[in-house]
């Protein structure tokens, strides 16, 4: 190997890389740590570094992640969307499966269990979705402004969202069908079609309602209108995060200073209700930094869909946007009830491999629409 | 050629030509608007509601919780203590702690059986109704009234056993005897109404409250301040520190004017003194009173049958002994000295008061009594025959008073038709002058007396009341004749009082006019023995002279006949002793229609300078026979041995 390969090809593209993306990944993952840190200090007294220590161990999927990121940020985009069919047809196998032999936490079934590590195979299926649905679109005419292909296309994200709602998990049923509502919109939809399909969509709920929702959800749904009618039972995250989050007040109690995280009112306080720590420690103040961080990174998102050199690249990078956004947006609405409690963990910041090593996989995917976009226009 | 090549999709990639779309303005709006919805909840939570969230999350994790005062204590005027405070054991089981498994609940329930004797199916029959309401983060009572050593054994063995611990409350025992049950009352749980009154005053739920007697009206007194014990704790209710602790301060005790061995000695002399005389039979109820005419100090307040306040402690356990005594004809749980019967010629005083003091008569107005009967024609030409007990002969006011005259209070009260008038110009405002110095000297409401448990107070008829009382079930009963005002003045017909309003009269016959409110209490005494206050009630003055007091005082003296030969009273003399008073012998209609007599017997001593009065009442006997030689008996003990 000569030097002047390497520059052409393993160097090549990385002064297009877009830092700005992963300085904020990275800071969000430390904000991530600091919280797990506190929601963790008064469960786990054992030695700092040490893997049975969350924070060392979340550091530990971090690195994995920035590596899996660099990796395929290297790794052509199109080689992702040619192989997509194989990828959706993996994840769909998956969610079938879990169904069957998955492990269920909190009245719903979403883990593989292989020993040490948990496998959530709907993390994966929401990127072969997004794949497949740029692929469609860019090989059929590269929009969809026929209402043949946007029905295809929605049949192509309907399997994965009705398995999912099954599991039954409503928060991520939300989030495949917001990829699918975000690519579309890019790609051109027709405001016909969509009002059709919507109108559609509000007459199928109360059948899908009485058939399909499970009455945990019924009851979660319930609970978030009137959290007291049930203090106790199911009620009780709703109320504890609610008033976890409303105690902070502007600059928060200080950071392992909340009682109510401290002293395990919340539960899951490091996963799903890790923002409820935040809110509780570190106040108004400490949410709208979080929010910025966020907001920063999901605007280089944008910016990637911007200079794509092609539809398919673009939409996948839509793709990418509108799911950290949605499991962002559904993650914080539970903890400041507005959405019924759904396990969907704050991306970058909840503790759990599964979720960090996917959510830096879909920036590396990212970066290698960055990288490319030049690259394509000059051929 | 690696796939990290990166010079385009020069391997197996999907070519396209599709140019990008360019408007994905949509998406930042999408960012910003979604981002400006948590931050718009965000505020309304943290901003605007800030403070109500942080008082919750205060509420959330600091408890609070009372620690009761101990009870102060109930003394006599000797200082020997009528009280005790014990501990109220209770098995209680907090469900939402037991165990999960159905087989491991039952193993606790089992062990629960074998050390407080609750069947084990009770105890799960109670936990699940507890938990289909919902209610399983409450403890709920298993088994209450634990003997000491099953509470020990449960105390010990509860830390092994989740969800089931020992609760200990407050409780009394009365080991003073059943003769003061109707002075000291009883303490008892709060009802649900009461809880509603009481919470006002910061009262625990789980706080014992006097519910009669002494113990409810000074529970002020002798309640003492809940303590606070405040901490920190986790959401699974582990302590995680102590914040702070306000001891509570225990209450005050109550120091009776009543003397306990003066209080026994009389129950036993009436209790042994029931057996009766062939006209009455056996006396079924009694009581007697005594007190001071100086201050109102009660010493001793009896009343026959008495009943054990004990069985309040633990009222599951004596539901029969309690229905028993509510079946009771003699209704033990009256007290028989704030019970208004008739009271006969004791009431004689108030009429000679009466007499007196408008100046119907003087102490030197006499009448000679030939006969046992004496007819008096009315307006319409009938007849009334006026009866007196025995032919006395000649008497003046004294020795109308010793020998109970009626016919010479007749003359005093209604008139002799025909020879003189009455109180007033006619039968009505006789009876009505009458019932202001009656009701002046205290009769016809209640006395006032700090233990509750009084009545309406007796009645003292006059015409509107006989009106009034009358007209629904006699119409043609409604008018006042009279008979009746003849009969109110020798204390018969609808007259009806207590011993006690029957004392505190006599109490200020012997004082000269002062109506004394009659007490218990004589002191609240700290714990550690400091006089707080004194029990001083107000005094009345009779509107009577003391001068005509004087001149009953000597009637009294005569009724027992010391260096004479002595009234009607002479039974009540004791050698060595200066006593005066006046027997009562009151008729009237048994239940079943047949005629029998109360006794009665009021007096003082000693005649000169009154320190003690007594009354003494029997449902069935003869004054002079029965209740005098009681008193007698009583003002020996009390001269004796009681230190006023």
């Amino acid at each position: 190997m000569t030097l002047a390969y390497r520059r052409t090809s393993v160097f090549r593209g990385w002064d297009r890389f877009d830092y700005l993306i992963v300085l904020s990944a990275v800071l969000l993952v430390l904000y991530g740590l600091i919280l797990i840190y506190s929601g963790s200090a008064r469960t786990y007294d054992g030695p700092i570094a040490s893997f049975s220590n969350p924070v060392a161990k979340q550091a530990l999927f971090a690195l994995t992640g920035i590596a899996a990121m660099l990796l395929i940020s290297k790794l052509d985009y199109h080689y992702l969307t040619h192989y997509s069919w194989v990828l959706y047809g993996i994840s769909i196998l998956s969610l079938v499966a879990i169904l069957v032999v998955g492990q269920s936490s909190y009245g719903s079934t979403r883990w593989f269990d292989l020993g040490p590590i948990q496998l959530q195979p709907s993390e994966f299926a929401k990127l072969a979705t997004i794949l497949l649905l740029a692929r469609f679109f860019s090989e059929h005419g590269g929009d969809a402004k026929d209402l043949k292909t946007l029905v295809i296309s929605l049949a192509i994200v309907a399997p994965c969202t009705i398995l999912v709602f099954i599991q039954p998990d409503l928060g991520t049923s939300i989030v495949f069908a917001a990829i699918w509502l975000g690519v579309v919109v890019v790609a051109g939809v027709s405001r016909s079609h969509l009002l059709v399909l919507g109108a559609i969509f509000v007459a199928v709920l109360p059948f899908a309602w009485t058939f399909f929702v499970a009455d945990y959800q019924v009851e979660r749904i319930s609970v978030l209108v009137d959290p007291e009618q049930d203090p106790l039972g199911a009620g009780y995250n709703v109320r504890q995060s609610e008033i976890a989050v409303g105690s902070g007040q502007l600059f928060g109690k200080g950071l392992t200073n909340g009682e109510q995280t401290q002293l395990r009112f919340l539960k899951v306080p490091t996963k799903d209700f890790i923002f409820s720590v935040l809110g509780e420690e570190l106040g108004f103040t400490g949410a709208l930094a979080l929010f910025a961080l966020f907001i920063l990174l999901l605007m280089r998102g944008i910016r990637a869909a911007q200079i794509a050199g092609d539809t398919a690249g673009q939409l996948v990078a839509v793709g990418i946007v509108v799911l950290i956004l949605m499991q962002t947006f559904i993650n914080v609405a539970v903890n400041v009830s507005l959405f019924p409690v759904t396990g969907i963990p704050l991306p970058f910041v909840s503790q759990g491999g599964s979720s960090l090593v996917s959510v830096f996989v879909s920036l590396g995917i990212l970066q290698s629409i960055i990288m490319r976009h030049r690259a394509y226009r000059q051929t | 050629m690696s796939v990290l090549g990166g010079g385009g999709f020069d391997v197996g990639a999907t070519p396209s030509r599709n140019r990008p779309h360019s408007n994905l303005g949509v998406l930042r709006i999408a960012v910003f608007a979604l981002f400006g919805i948590l931050i718009g909840q965000l505020a309304y939570m943290q901003l605007w509601n800030g403070s109500d969230y942080a008082q919750r999350s205060r509420e959330n994790h600091i408890i609070e919780k009372n620690t009761l005062p101990t009870r102060g204590l109930i003394y006599d005027r000797n200082g020997e203590p009528l009280v005790e405070n014990v501990g109220v054991y209770t098995a209680t089981i907090l469900p939402e702690l037991l165990p999960e498994a159905p087989a491991e609940r039952y193993k606790l329930y089992l062990q629960l059986e074998r050390l407080v004797g609750v069947p084990a199916l009770e105890v799960q029959a109670k936990v699940k109704q507890a938990e289909d309401d919902h209610r399983g983060y409450i403890e709920i009572p298993v088994q209450k009234y634990l003997a000491k050593e099953q509470a020990l054994r449960l105390d010990e063995a509860s830390t092994d056993m989740p969800g089931i611990s020992l609760s200990v409350k407050p409780g009394r025992n009365y080991p003073a005897g059943p003769e003061f049950s109707h002075v000291l009352g009883y303490i008892g749980d709060q009802t649900q109404e009461e809880h509603d009154v009481l919470r006002g005053d910061g009262y625990a739920l789980n706080e014992p409250v006097g519910k009669s007697g002494i113990e409810s009206r000074y529970e002020k007194d002798l309640r003492g301040t809940l303590g606070v014990v405040a901490a920190e704790q986790d959401a699974q209710g582990h302590l995680i520190e102590a914040l702070k602790t306000t001891a509570p301060i225990p209450g005050n005790g109550v120091s009776l004017a009543i003397d306990a061995g003066l209080q026994r000695y009389v129950a036993e002399l009436l209790q042994d003194s029931m057996a009766g005389d062939q006209v009455n039979g056996d006396a079924t109820m009694a009581a007697a009173v005594v007190m001071s005419p100086k201050t109102g100090e009660v010493y001793a307040i009896v009343s026959i049958p008495a009943y054990d306040n004990n069985i309040f402690n633990e009222p599951d356990k004596h539901g029969d002994e309690y229905d028993a005594l509510l079946q009771d004809t003699r209704h033990p749980f009256l007290n028989q000295a704030l019970w208004a019967s008739a009271p006969g010629s004791v009431f004689k005083l108030v009429t000679a008061a009466a007499a007196l003091e408008t100046g119907r008569i003087t102490p030197e107005t006499g009448r000679d009594v030939t006969s046992k009967e004496l007819d008096v024609k009315g307006v319409n030409g009938q007849l009334y025959p006026l009866y007196d007990w025995r032919v006395h002969g000649y008497v003046n006011l004294y020795s109308a008073i010793a020998w109970s005259s009626n016919i010479y209070f007749y003359q005093a009260s209604c008139g002799i038709l025909g020879e003189n008038k009455g109180l007033g110009k006619d039968a009505e405002s006789s009876a009505v002058i009458l019932g202001y110095y009656a009701r002046a000297l205290g009769f016809g409401s209640p006395t006032g007396i700090d233990i509750g448990g009084e009545a309406d107070g007796g009645i003292i008829p006059d015409p509107a009341w006989k009106a009034r009382v009358h007209a629904p079930d006699n119409p043609e009963d409604r008018e006042w004749y009279y008979a009746d005002t003849c009969f109110m003045g020798i204390g018969q017909g609808d007259v009806l009082a207590t011993p006690l309003q029957v004392a505190r009269m006599t109490a200020a016959v012997a004082n000269g006019g002062k109506l004394l409110t009659p007490h218990v209490a004589k002191e609240i005494v700290s714990p550690d023995g400091k006089v707080i206050r004194a029990i001083t009630p107000v005094a009345k003055q009779v509107p009577v002279s003391a001068a005509n007091f004087a001149a009953i005082r000597e009637g009294m003296h005569q009724s027992v006949g010391y260096g004479s030969p002595g009234g009607a009273g002479a039974r009540a003399q004791v050698p060595g002793l200066d006593i005066a008073g006046k027997t009562g012998t009151a008729e009237f209609f048994k239940a079943d229609g047949s005629k029998a007599q109360h006794a009665w017997f009021t007096g003082f001593m000693p005649f000169n300078d009154p320190e003690v009065v007594v009354t003494v009442y029997f449902d069935l006997g003869v004054g002079g026979d029965k209740a005098a030689p009681i008193a007698g008996k009583i003002l020996k003990y009390f001269n004796d041995n009681v230190k006023p």
